[in-house]
Order: structure tokens, then C-alpha cells, then sequence
């Protein structure tokens, strides 16, 4: 009777573990075109981090370089060569890239577009809320001012979706405040170095502006002012470690930072195996909400304090994890370690 | 027949390279076939193009640093004009607008006496502002039947592999059999010498310049029916074709080198990106990778060719 006992016993424990013991392993295609910017670092490493924290992934494969939508769809059909299950991609253009996307699912590969949306149908789309992203800060900077003036309005790269949503969602606040005006509009392309140049050239033209609305090239904005001496204006930016331990330590600056997180790229991972397994959101489309952090209050200035971190680097923003979807800790991304 | 295999001799050995990478990409990825080949031939497109119009000023003595913005004209050209009007006109206006914009190149450099590297640089820049000028972010269209026309197969190859060797040799071929070809060879050769044997050294250069417009024009076009869709800022293809012409065998000062070598280079180069994707190497090492292995291919041949030429 023992003896049956223990090998009942046995056998559910067995039959408990199986699932865990055959569930499969994927591997996944990773596709970027934008190298070297903090924010696509950190996607990259929350990419590889969630892939190596799931257990999931037996291989990721990262095609990660500066390129064009040329170069993009030929990264992805190097993808869809290599065999993978899946493909997380920040798309370079929202309809540029539907042949390959087509092709790949054509052979059965998911495909995960993070950050920003691609056209093609049958693709899920997991990303930040770009219009309400620029939405907010752009409504503090404009209350923060009192409702009037007029604003540098630094944009991202030309004819992205991101920029684009982001462009809506700034005309949205812009339209709320009648009294508030763009004094110069820019397309920084997310580059720290062309969007300090620009801020550096427009502030020597000595016309004046009562705030700065950024597109996330926040910290040299502020480092502009600071080199050539011009007194500060309300500045909004991300939520880069950079700009978020500026808001702190410069003096007489105010401003906002808006988190983005890159590491929606982790959360793409996560989406992406849920749909290998079977278990697909109900929506093609998931959004993540922004917070917004000022420096101006007392519990702006905590929320800024708790969210800093020393260990990070200046150009990643301070928002390491996606709540709910991603499974890593911040000293795992930082790592960046992809799958063994 | 000796004659025409030592005059490729240099093709030849980058052919071989090229069966030999595509036999390593096999092993690496069994399931690398068809497909491959024709994602190969597809991703090598814009780069076939700018690199023949390299290897054409680089043969005529100069270098054009603009090939990447004057393609990006094109393409917004194109794409632009497809919202308008039929493919046929838009092609068709589009190659005139590639070929105006080598001759304005061309005839800044002949008339102005200023080098070409300090000409092109400046061109640059001018053509990346037209680009943004007509048009200020990606869009546009594409005709469908434009689209269609670099996907699947065409018998035994892939379509866009056809459609890239009978646009640059329909121009290459008869040029390189011509007067003017010959010309475009004395003076990268040897520019005084050509004017003194009654070479127009001027117009030839003009010329070249202008063909190499013409590529670009079906490079930015090459793009278009990529993507579906212009885009303004310039693609990685201004130092990706000097690559592939110096991978190619032509000479950088000119009057040496065909086009046959050049586009080899160009699908070398491509399979090298493909293979590096396929193993997976860190995507930040992969630049210094496809560096590396230019700078040593090209070293081996030129050490190959001195010892050949010696016994």
C-alpha cells in the first residue's frame, strides 16, 4: 500500500512537472535601425535580458545597425532566413516594410512591431502611448508658463509613426492653449549631437522663448543652455537618467520628464512568446500610459528621487521595467545578457 | 578566350568568393535556399546601382560622395510623381533627373577646376536639401506593377537580379564598347596624355558624371519599388559603394577596372551582412567584421596579382 502510494505520488508529481518539462523553446528575431541612442540601448538589453529571464528562448538573433527601410527589410528577411518563431522589430516606417512583414507571416512567424506601428495587418503592436506621451508634458510645459508665449518645439525623426502620434498629440495641448505659440520647430532625428547643434544655433539667434518641448533629446538641451550661458526656460523631456538627474542637481531649472520606457522592447519578448504559446491578447494593439515627473513640487521631486539610479547610464531612460510585462531586475538589465 | 579570362581574372576570384560564402551561409543555415537567394538579390538592389555609378566616376579619375543624396532625390522624385501620373512618365523623368543632376556635378567640377571629392561633398549636401525640399518626410507611392517588378522569379533567376543586371549593363555594355568609353578610360588613365590625344577630357568627364546620375536615378528608383514609398534622408550607400568598387578591382584614381568585379563586390558584401545575421554575432562587432574582411580580401587579391605578375 505504501509502495502504491509513493508511486501515485509519483507519477503526479511527474505529471505535474511535464508541462514545465516540455515546454518548448523558441527562438526569436530581433530587428532595429537606430545604434548607438540610449533609449534603443536599453530596448536592445531588455530584449535580451527578458528573453534569457523567460526561460523561453533557446535563441535570439539581433540585427541591430544604423540603416534605412531598405536596410530594414533586408535585416528582416535575414530573419525570416534564420529560421526564428518570432520577430520583435522597431519599425524604421509605418508602411515601408509590409513586403517582408507579409513574407514572414506568410511562413508562420509572429510578428511583434514595439515602440512604434507598422501597417500591415496581422501584426501586434505593443507601445508606448506616443500622442498621450507628448500630450502631457506638452500641457505642463504650457501650464507651467502660465498659458502664454511661445515654445521650441523639438521633434523627433521625420515621418516615424512615433513622431508622428507625438506631433498629434503636442497639437492637441497646443490647440487647449490659445495663448501659447511654437517659436521654432525642429526635427532633432533623435540624435543627441544634431539636436544640441540645433538648440546651440537657435539660442544664438537671441530670439526669445518661454519653454522647451523635447522629443526626448533632453540632456544636451539643458547642457546647451548651460554652456552658453543663457538663462534657463522650463525644458520637458524623457525620462533618460541624464535629464532626470538634471532636473535635481541644475540649478533654477524646472521642467517635466515623461517616462518612455525603452524597455517596452522586454515587453515585446513577453507578447511575442504569449502568442507562441497560444495565448494572444484580444487586442492586436496594446498601449503603455506614460507618467509624467516634475521638479517643481515636493512630490515630483520624490518621485524623481526614488526613480534615480547611479548605476545607469546617462542615456537610458530611468524607467528599466514595463510592470506586468516584464520579469527582470534592474541589475539583470544593466547585465544586458541575452539567452545562454 | 585566355585573353577574356585574364582580363576578369580579378571577377572571376571574386566569383568564386561569392560561390564559397554562399556554401559556408548553407552550413551555417541549412534551410538557406531559393528564399535566401532572392532576399540576397532583393537587399543588393540599391546597392548594385550605387555602386555601378561609383564605379563609373572612379574610372574617369574622380569619386562622387553624393551617389547616396542623389539616389534620395530619386526616390522622393518617384515616389512623388507616382501620386500624379502613371509609372512610365515618373521612370522615365526620374532617370532625366538623376541624369541632370550627374551633369550639374560633372560641370561644377570641369568648369569650376575644384576637386571632385571637394565638388561631390558639397553636392552633398545641396541634393540632400532638394530631397527634403520635395519631400519633407517618407511617403509617396508605388505603382504596383513597379512594386511586382523585383519579386519572385523570372524563370531561373530571381526577378530582381534581372531587372538589376539588364539596367546597369543595357547602359555599361554599349558605353564600355564605345568612344566615349574609351575616352572615360584615357582620362582616368592618364588626363594629360588623353587631351593630347585629342580626348575632350571636359565633356568626357561631364559624361561620366552623367551616367553616373543615371545609375543613382535607378538606385533612388530601386528603392522606391523596395520600400513602396520615398524617403528623403540618404541610406548607407555612399561608403557601402566605394566598398564594393574597390572589392570590385577598380582602381581608386582611376582608368583601370570594369563593372562586372563591382557588382560581384556588392553581393560579397551582402552575403557577408546575411551570414553575420545568420550567426548571430553581436551587432555592434559586425561593422568591424565586414571592415576586416574587405581590407583583407583586397589585400590578398593585390598580393595575388604581384606574385602572378612576377613568375
Amino acid at each position: 500500500m505504501k509502495r502504491l502510494m509513493t508511486s501515485t505520488a509519483l507519477a503526479a508529481m511527474v505529471m505535474a512537472m511535464a508541462p514545465a518539462a516540455m515546454a518548448d523553446t523558441f527562438s526569436i528575431g530581433v530587428s532595429n535601425t537606430v545604434q548607438g541612442n540610449g533609449w534603443r540601448e536599453q530596448m536592445i538589453c531588455a530584449m535580451r535580458t527578458q528573453a534569457r529571464d523567460s526561460g523561453m528562448v533557446d535563441r535570439l538573433v539581433v540585427a541591430h545597425r544604423n540603416t534605412d527601410a531598405a536596410g530594414q527589410l533586408e535585416d528582416l528577411r535575414n530573419l525570416i532566413e534564420a529560421g526564428v518563431d518570432a520577430i520583435v522589430l522597431n519599425p524604421s516606417s509605418p508602411d515601408a516594410l509590409n513586403s517582408a512583414i507579409e513574407d514572414a507571416l506568410e511562413a508562420g512567424i509572429v510578428v511583434v512591431a514595439v515602440d512604434q506601428g507598422v501597417s500591415a495587418d496581422g501584426v501586434y503592436i505593443l507601445s508606448n502611448n506616443q500622442e498621450e506621451y507628448a500630450y502631457l508634458g506638452a500641457r505642463w510645459l504650457f501650464e507651467h508658463i502660465g498659458g502664454e508665449g511661445t515654445v521650441v518645439y523639438m521633434r523627433g525623426a521625420a515621418g516615424t509613426s512615433a513622431d508622428n502620434d507625438r506631433h498629434n498629440g503636442f497639437t492637441r495641448a497646443l490647440e487647449a492653449f490659445p495663448g501659447v505659440s511654437v517659436a521654432h520647430e525642429v526635427h532633432t532625428g533623435w540624435q543627441q549631437d544634431r539636436g544640441k547643434q540645433q538648440m546651440l544655433d537657435f539660442l544664438a539667434t537671441g530670439i526669445p522663448f518661454d519653454g522647451v518641448w523635447t522629443s526626448g533629446i533632453d540632456n544636451v538641451i539643458v547642457d546647451a543652455f548651460v554652456e552658453s550661458g543663457a538663462p534657463l526656460v522650463p525644458i520637458v523631456g524623457a525620462d533618460n537618467a541624464g535629464f532626470v538627474s538634471q532636473l535635481l542637481s541644475v540649478e533654477g531649472l524646472e521642467g517635466a520628464a515623461v517616462t518612455n520606457p525603452g524597455s517596452v522592447g522586454g515587453a515585446g519578448i513577453t507578447l511575442a512568446l504569449q502568442v507562441l504559446q497560444g495565448d494572444a491578447p484580444e487586442d492586436m494593439t496594446v498601449l503603455v500610459d506614460p507618467v509624467l515627473w516634475e521638479n517643481v513640487t515636493e512630490e515630483g521631486r520624490a518621485m524623481i528621487e526614488a526613480a534615480q539610479n547611479p548605476n545607469l547610464d546617462p542615456d537610458w531612460p530611468v524607467s528599466v521595467t514595463v510592470p506586468g510585462w516584464t520579469t527582470y531586475t534592474t541589475e539583470e538589465i544593466i547585465a544586458c545578457e541575452g539567452p545562454a | 578566350m585566355t585573353r577574356v579570362l585574364r582580363s576578369n581574372l580579378w571577377a572571376i576570384g571574386l566569383a568564386v568568393l561569392l560561390l564559397v560564402l554562399l556554401g559556408l551561409t548553407k552550413l551555417i543555415q541549412p534551410s538557406f535556399g531559393f528564399n535566401g537567394l532572392e532576399s540576397l538579390a532583393r537587399a543588393s538592389l540599391p546597392f548594385a546601382f550605387a555602386t555601378a555609378a561609383m564605379a563609373v566616376v572612379v574610372i574617369v579619375g574622380g569619386i562622387d560622395l553624393s551617389v547616396g543624396s542623389m539616389m534620395a532625390v530619386c526616390s522622393v522624385t518617384a515616389a512623388v510623381l507616382m501620386t500624379m501620373m502613371g509609372w512610365v512618365p515618373a521612370v522615365a523623368i526620374t532617370l532625366l533627373v538623376g541624369l541632370a543632376m550627374g551633369a550639374i556635378n560633372g560641370s561644377l567640377i570641369v568648369v569650376t577646376r575644384v576637386p571632385d571629392i571637394v565638388v561631390t561633398l558639397a553636392m552633398l549636401f545641396v541634393w540632400e536639401g532638394v530631397a527634403l525640399l520635395i519631400l519633407g518626410s517618407p511617403g509617396g507611392t508605388a505603382d504596383r506593377a513597379l512594386t511586382g517588378m523585383v519579386r519572385g522569379w523570372t524563370g531561373p533567376v530571381p526577378s530582381a537580379l534581372l531587372l538589376m543586371l539588364i539596367c546597369v549593363f543595357a547602359v555599361w555594355w554599349p558605353l564600355s564598347r564605345s568612344k566615349l568609353g574609351l575616352s572615360i578610360y584615357a582620362t582616368g588613365s592618364d588626363e594629360e596624355a588623353a587631351f593630347r590625344s585629342g580626348v575632350a577630357v571636359g565633356r568626357t568627364r561631364v559624361a561620366a558624371y552623367a551616367i553616373c546620375g543615371l545609375y543613382c536615378a535607378m538606385g533612388g528608383l530601386s528603392l522606391v519599388m523596395l520600400t513602396g514609398i520615398g524617403e528623403p534622408v540618404p541610406g548607407p550607400y555612399l561608403m557601402a559603394s566605394v566598398a564594393a568598387v574597390v572589392l570590385g578591382g577598380v582602381v581608386l584614381g582611376g582608368g583601370r577596372g570594369g563593372m562586372l568585379g563591382p557588382i560581384i563586390g556588392v553581393f560579397v558584401l551582402r552575403i557577408i551582412r546575411t551570414m553575420l545575421t545568420l550567426m548571430g554575432v553581436d551587432p555592434n562587432v559586425t561593422t568591424i567584421v565586414e571592415g576586416s574582411i574587405m581590407v583583407a580580401v583586397v589585400m590578398l587579391g593585390g598580393f595575388i596579382m604581384l606574385r602572378g605578375r612576377k613568375t
